[in-house]
């Protein structure tokens, strides 16, 4: 990504590059460094280590990616709400108040949000093994240890993605960018006692949502704090600043929405069946978080999207249009093929993740397939 | 300031072509060191555990060029769109190969992997090198300061100039010769028995073959680009860099004549390290030579960003550098010494 802000999008490093520059730096020399230091010796390393040495090489390397989360987060939250800037004399933008940048209102609510959902993630997966190897009746001992950690730390975590993280989100999407939040919800007439459609599908070029079941008032208190509250609809905006995709920004928003409700549920569900000690007998809970692995995945994605799209079409928020940053020099054809290639490549990588762990799933966790005491003698 | 970050843009980069280089080398030299899987998984091993932290410095660099100096950053990155991809998917591919190809202990599947990690670090090797005679030579730049550089036009060096042409691709090939030289140099310190044998013997010959390369290479950049010599002669600072060289240049001949392995790969880096910041403080401070009318050159000042970025980004820097140098030496103090394939091997994952 480092590389793609000079190749793709080469305006936007002119224009912003002296300010968005010091947290990609700061995200190499702070956090890529310490993270590739002791990824190397948590790989290739246990042995000459020790256990002790070997798990601080596994915390190098989580700090260093929640370190790198964070800087990322700073920029991305700078896009979303540019503070401690000004504008140079050549149009470009300059870093005036570097805490003002690092202290962004905007990146600790969006920081929370999204290492809460990386919980979100790990904790599923961690309960989908425990519930298979369960399921088949296998290494009942590990799969306890998977089912309570993933169980407990998922009930946790996903209502913590949705409450405060995600709530103080929205806020800080109400707040700065109102055209963005009525776009997120379909919304084309402002009011009070706004509603949250749970249901329902944007036509846009009719302005209006067909077949919506509304819970009235509570986008006004979700977004405001009381349920009278006016919320602004698209129309009040003017037309050049409406997201560009409002039907996909609409469904990005609503299915990570109800997947978040779904995943607490399925997570209450299941801290109630252990709290009672009948977990692991519960077969249809435990086929269902042995197949939900996938969606905190995708959730996490549209949760993305949502943040992307709704940005659109700016790439600083009011102040760098999009169709202002890319290469001009790159032609279309390069884009698409260089695209395609990234396509190629990380569909084989995908491939060879799902292949090696598959193996290492079915090898189990008594002795790693791959140990080196398990390879082949030299020819 | 400018002159400060134009160098410390200068050292990471530099740095990165010193550490990743080695590996390039050893990758180069794979198949010819190494003739069983048993003395493959040793040459690998021996570049594991660091190599992730190598490429760092090239992504380091890469958010340094933003920061301090966007224009730069956006014109020579969009400008040289498609080889800078084919080095990022050997990155990639070179990353894949390293960790993956000990997962399995089948034949096959590390014959597989062993092939790719070869193709991507020679690949790497000739594109770093490419990338280095186009600095030199220039690149087509336009009236608004951009362009967009071809694989290949006429192999000329003036005018509408492509990536490769008679000064790049002899550069690209000096470039492979020099590193691996360098990458056979760490192989001697890091591994035994038959790849120590043989990598001892190519260490010789080729540190033999860079010197004509290094002339040839030269008398090359005096007919492209006199003017760099110029600011050799007029610049304190690149006459210290020439010492390095000198006395590196000694120190590898020293080094193999006594067997001192220690010694040679320091002679090597800094070899390495000394040319490439050579070139650097001859270019200074021109960052982009035009080859299409010379007043188009791009230089730092005209690139740098605004005076307040680039003071806070050196408050932060050097205490970035030193942290991450002591990452460095924590992982070095467990790894001095040869490698030894039953420790070293990859683990769990």
């Amino acid at each position: 990504m480092e590389f793609q802000f000079g190749t793709n999008w080469a305006g936007f490093s002119k224009y912003a590059g002296a300010i968005i520059g010091q947290t990609l730096a700061m995200e190499g020399m702070f956090a890529f460094f310490l993270e590739s230091a002791f990824i190397g010796a948590l790989i290739w390393g246990e042995k000459r280590l020790g256990p002790r040495n070997h798990f601080l090489a596994a915390v190098g390397v989580a700090t260093g990616s929640w370190l790198s989360g964070f800087f990322i987060l700073v920029t991305n939250a700078f896009m979303q709400h540019p503070t401690g800037y000004t504008v140079a004399s050549n149009g470009t933008l300059a870093l005036f108040d570097l805490r003002a940048y690092l202290l962004n209102p905007w990146v600790f609510a969006q920081f929370a949000h999204n290492q809460c959902a990386a919980l979100v993630t790990g904790s599923f997966a961690i309960a989908a093994m425990g519930a298979f190897y369960t399921l088949r009746g296998i290494h009942p001992e590990q799969s306890r240890l998977y089912l309570n950690a993933g169980t407990l730390v998922g009930l946790l975590a996903s209502v913590l993605v949705a409450f405060p993280t995600g709530d103080a989100q929205a806020k800080m999407v109400g707040n700065h960018q109102p055209a963005t939040l009525a776009a997120m919800e379909g919304r084309f007439e402002g009011g009070r006692l706004a509603e949250v459609t749970m249901i329902g599908q944007p036509n846009v070029s009719e302005q209006r949502l067909e077949n919506p079941i509304p819970l009235p008032g509570l986008l006004s208190f979700l977004a405001y704090g009381t349920f009278k509250s006016y919320v602004k609809g698209l129309n009040e905006f003017p037309k050049d600043t409406w997201p560009d995709n409002i039907e996909l920004l609409y469904y990005s928003f609503h299915i990570m929405i109800t997947l978040g409700m779904i995943f607490i549920g399925i997570m209450a569900w299941a801290n109630w069946r252990r709290w009672r000690g009948r977990l692991e007998s519960s077969t249809g809970l435990l086929w269902i978080l042995m197949l939900a692995f996938p969606f905190p995945y995708i959730a996490t994605s549209l949760g993305w999207m949502t943040t992307e799209l709704g940005r659109q079409p700016w790439l600083v928020y009011g102040l760098f249009r999009t169709n202002k940053g890319y290469s001009q020099v790159v032609a279309a054809g390069d884009t698409i093929f260089t695209l395609i290639g990234f396509v190629g490549l990380y569909f084989v990588l995908g491939l060879l993740f799902l292949y090696l762990t598959a193996r290492e799933i079915h090898h189990g966790p008594d002795a790693p397939a791959s140990a080196p005491d398990r390879q082949e003698a030299p020819a | 300031m400018i002159a400060l970050w134009y160098g410390i843009l200068a050292f990471m980069l530099t740095t990165y072509i010193v550490l990743d280089g080695r590996n390039f080398g050893a990758g180069v030299l794979h198949w010819i060191v190494a003739r069983n899987q048993a003395e493959r998984r040793q040459v690998i091993a021996a570049i594991g555990p660091l190599w992730s932290w190598h490429e760092v410095w090239l992504v380091g660099t890469g958010g340094v060029m933003v920061m301090a100096f966007p224009r730069l950053m956006a014109a020579s990155f969009s400008g040289c769109y498609l080889a800078l991809f084919l080095i990022l998917w050997c990155v990639l591919l070179r990353g894949i190969s390293i960790e993956v190809g000990g997962h399995l202990g089948d034949r096959l599947w590390q014959e597989f992997w062993d092939a790719v990690f070869v193709f991507s670090n020679v690949l790497l090797a000739v594109l770093f090198g490419a990338a280095l005679g186009n600095v030199a030579r220039g690149v087509p730049l336009t009236a608004d300061g951009t362009f967009y550089l071809p694989f290949f036009t006429n192999f000329g060096i003036h005018g509408n100039v492509g990536l490769l042409d008679w000064y790049t691709v002899p550069m690209a090939l000096f470039c492979v010769l020099i590193l691996t030289a360098h990458g056979a140099t760490y192989l001697t310190m890091k591994t035994e028995g038959a790849v120590h044998e043989r990598s001892l013997k190519l260490v010789r010959r080729l540190w033999l073959a860079v010197i004509p390369a290094f002339l040839f290479i030269t008398l090359l950049t005096w007919a492209v680009r006199p003017e760099l010599f110029q600011g050799i002669l007029f610049r304190p600072f690149a006459w210290t860099t020439l010492v390095i060289c000198v006395a590196s240049g000694y120190a590898i001949a020293t080094g193999i004549r006594n067997q001192r392995e220690h010694l040679t790969l320091l002679g090597s880096t800094f070899l390495l390290f000394g040319l490439l910041m050579t070139g650097a403080a001859a270019l200074f401070p021109v960052v982009l030579f035009s080859t299409t009318e010379p007043a188009r050159r791009l230089t730092a000042a005209d690139c740098a960003a605004p005076e307040a970025s680039l003071v806070i980004g050196a408050a932060w820097w050097f205490p970035a550098l030193i942290l991450a140098f002591g990452y460095l030496y924590i992982i070095q103090r467990h790894y001095s010494g040869k490698v030894n394939v039953s420790k070293d091997n990859q683990g769990l994952y």
